[in-house]
């Protein structure tokens, strides 16, 4: 990829920062070729990539390091764009919101830095995986499990601060974190909670502090650069039990999310209930051509047709108990008879004891894949997927209410429906999949018209996306539009006040600094 | 006879699914599989040249290149639809590539693969990873 410097930067200038990055980390870990800026790229863009093209990238091994390349930034007024792995696919993977951008790769500060079996957490820098910290607490043996989203590839710290989503008690990611250390714009370093005071042994285990608290405020956000955080672990359990029940009508997501709910948010119900849609199902069995051969979308008598075929719901719901055996059978019978009223059909009950083998394949045990990726052959090609990801209260009502609105601004656009919803306590996160080849132009117009359209008629009606992909962080941000978009301006105030320069990450979700608010309209998608 | 493979290849995947070792009774659950329990990274400084090819590609590409993975899931499929056997999804049987290629497909991406950084792998660690995959000189 050329080069596209940052906003009112010379050559001359870029090069003299380069050099100076390259003083604190070294010049092996300054990426600044075509190849380096490909591999910064989004590979899953939604049309070129050229879009959100990185400058460059400088990967820091320590806090110290990141202290150093923010002050250096701030000197060069070179913008950065942290990131933890870089593997935020679907939402822009590495590349920056702003073009030129020099990506901060700290993929290399990756070093497991506690793990307490006791109090069940871990400290973690941003460059550790999934599969690293998963491994790591094998080595350990320790009695803790993870909870990981479908993309484990990814950094721990890292899905937690965008906001990502598992399928265990401990699902909502960005509530596990507990005490963070954070470089500030201008290379200040803060530690958030208890950890304020040196030598504090509560910094990961009390999840607030003295005074205001900022660990979210650091989440989806540019107020600095995280380095460190510690991330509450599930203690692993003693037994556990899947009840997989097939639910055969879409409309019938209404009385299984009124049944579920109230589980839920009791606590009877621990984990965050995954409920997706058949063709989650189908991609697993082959590519989209061997089951409908028409760029149309598959009408809804062939969709009848393939359930009837493959012995599938419209809905799968597959609730896992976790615990004592004891509990697990006394919570399970509980569930059993509150399905019941709505479905016949008992559910397969699928038991777990400890030692038993644990499938590779199952996101709701804490195991870490990329397999989930592998929907992305669904239609073959150079495939790739964007998710329209609105929040919406968990009650049957609302539930259908966004799920008709979906499907009708998809299907006006003849393309697949795809949906899932995932209960998570009082709220329900609802993602429309939506994948297509990269390689095809008319399919990607069509993905971002499509887009555009679910976004405003869902903000239309109340519900907004709760992440989303680069080229639509403005469009989202627009739709939080109480008092004349209060949010947006007080981020602002807190942003300019904290990083004058805007260096780190300008425009993240949509929050611009002032030295670089005229570049908001670009990089729309 | 692509439904055929796409079945062969969820065979395989449910075989791959079965490699852990089942423990005795009592004795505590088997190893995960291999992609999920990868080696750790070989000791040494990651710009040095020479370092372990094996181990570096086990580390570093296994989470999607072992028995199990993505890569190897997708692989698998692939090669059996051009008449190879299922075993050639795991890119350490291979015998069709060439250092170089190994090096493009790493640095450029092929298909659903992203380009890797050279902070995913280093150019000296790919090196020791080319000349470890890439049998056809």
């Amino acid at each position: 990829m050329k080069l596209t410097l940052p906003p009112r930067i010379s050559p001359q200038q870029f090069d003299v920062a380069l050099q100076a990055f390259a003083g604190v980390v070294g010049k092996d870990w300054v990426m600044s070729t075509d190849a380096d800026r490909d591999a910064y790229a989004d590979v899953y863009a939604p049309g070129s990539a050229e879009q959100w093209p990185a400058s460059a990238a400088v990967a820091p091994a320590s806090a110290e390091e990141v202290q150093a390349i923010v002050r250096l930034a701030n000197q060069h007024k070179t913008p950065l764009w942290p990131v933890a792995r870089g593997k935020n696919l679907g939402y822009g993977t590495a590349a920056p919101r702003m073009a030129g951008s020099v990506v901060l790769d700290l993929g290399r500060m990756n070093k497991v830095l506690e793990l307490d079996p006791k109090l069940a957490y871990c400290v973690v820098e941003p460059g550790v995986g999934f599969f690293d910290l998963y491994e790591h607490i094998q080595r350990e043996k320790a009695p803790l499990w993870l909870s990981v989203p479908g993309n484990a590839w990814g950094s721990v710290i890292g899905n937690a601060l965008e906001h990502g989503i598992g399928y265990t008690p401990y699902g909502l990611h960005a509530r596990n974190l507990c005490g963070i250390e954070a470089v500030l714009p201008d290379g200040d370093i803060v530690r958030t909670g208890m950890g304020a005071m040196k030598g504090n042994a509560s910094w990961h285990l009390f999840p607030m502090g003295y005074g205001p608290t900022w660990d979210l405020a650091f989440t989806q956000s540019n107020f600095g650069v995280v380095t460190r955080a510690g991330i509450w672990l599930q203690p692993a359990p003693e037994a556990s039990l899947e009840l997989v029940f097939d639910i055969p009508e879409a409309e019938d997501i209404r009385w299984v999310v009124d049944t579920i709910t109230p589980m839920k948010i009791s606590g009877l119900i621990e984990q965050n209930v995954f409920i997706p849609s058949w063709l989650g199902k189908m991609v697993l069995l082959g590519q989209r051509k061997d089951f409908w051969d028409k760029p149309s979308a598959i009408p809804d008598w062939r969709v009848q047709e393939l359930l009837k075929e493959h012995k599938l719901g419209y809905w799968q719901v597959a609730l896992r108990l976790y615990g004592e055996e004891s509990v697990i059978k006394a919570k399970a019978e509980i569930i059993k008879a509150a399905m019941k009223k709505n479905l016949d059909v008992p559910p397969q009950e699928n038991w777990w004891r400890t030692g038993d083998p644990i499938s590779a394949f199952d996101i709701t045990m804490g195991i870490p894949s990329a397999v989930p990726l592998q929907l992305s052959d669904w239609i073959g090609g150079r495939g790739a997927h964007m998710g329209f990801s609105p929040v919406v209260p968990a009650t049957g009502a609302h539930v259908l209410d966004q799920m008709k609105r979906s499907r009708r601004i998809i299907d006006s656009f003849d393309v697949d429906f795809y949906a899932s919803f995932t209960i998570n306590g009082r709220f329900a996160n609802n993602v429309n999949l939506l994948i297509f080849d990269r390689d095809q132009p008319q399919q990607i117009a069509t993905m971002k018209k499509l887009f555009n359209a679910l976004i405003d008629e869902s903000a239309k009606a109340g519900y907004a996306e709760y992440r989303t992909h680069l080229g639509w962080m403005d469009r989202v941000m627009d739709t939080f539009d109480f008092n004349d978009h209060a949010l947006r301006r007080f981020n602002e105030k807190v942003k300019d006040a904290l990083d004058p320069n805007g260096i780190i990450a300008p425009g993240k979700q949509g929050v611009w600094p002032a030295a670089f608010r005229d570049q908001a309209k670009e990089g729309r998608a | 006879m692509k439904r055929l493979v796409t079945i062969l290849a969820l065979v395989l995947l449910a075989a791959c699914k079965q490699e852990a070792p089942t423990a005795p009774a009592g004795k505590g659950p088997p190893p995960p599989p291999p992609y999920q329990m990868r080696a750790e990274a070989p000791a040494g400084d990651r710009l040095a040249a020479g370092r372990d090819g094996k181990a570096l590609f086990e580390n570093h590409c296994g989470s999607c290149h072992l028995a199990g993975g993505m890569g190897t899931n997708l692989l698998t499929k692939q090669q059996m639809m051009a008449g190879q056997p299922p075993e050639k999804g795991l890119l350490a049987n291979r015998t069709d590539m060439s250092p170089d290629y190994v090096k493009a497909v790493v640095r450029q991406g092929k298909m659903a693969m992203p380009p890797q950084t050279r902070v995913d792998i280093t150019d000296a660690e790919l090196d020791s990873v080319a000349s470890y995959l890439g049998k056809a000189k």
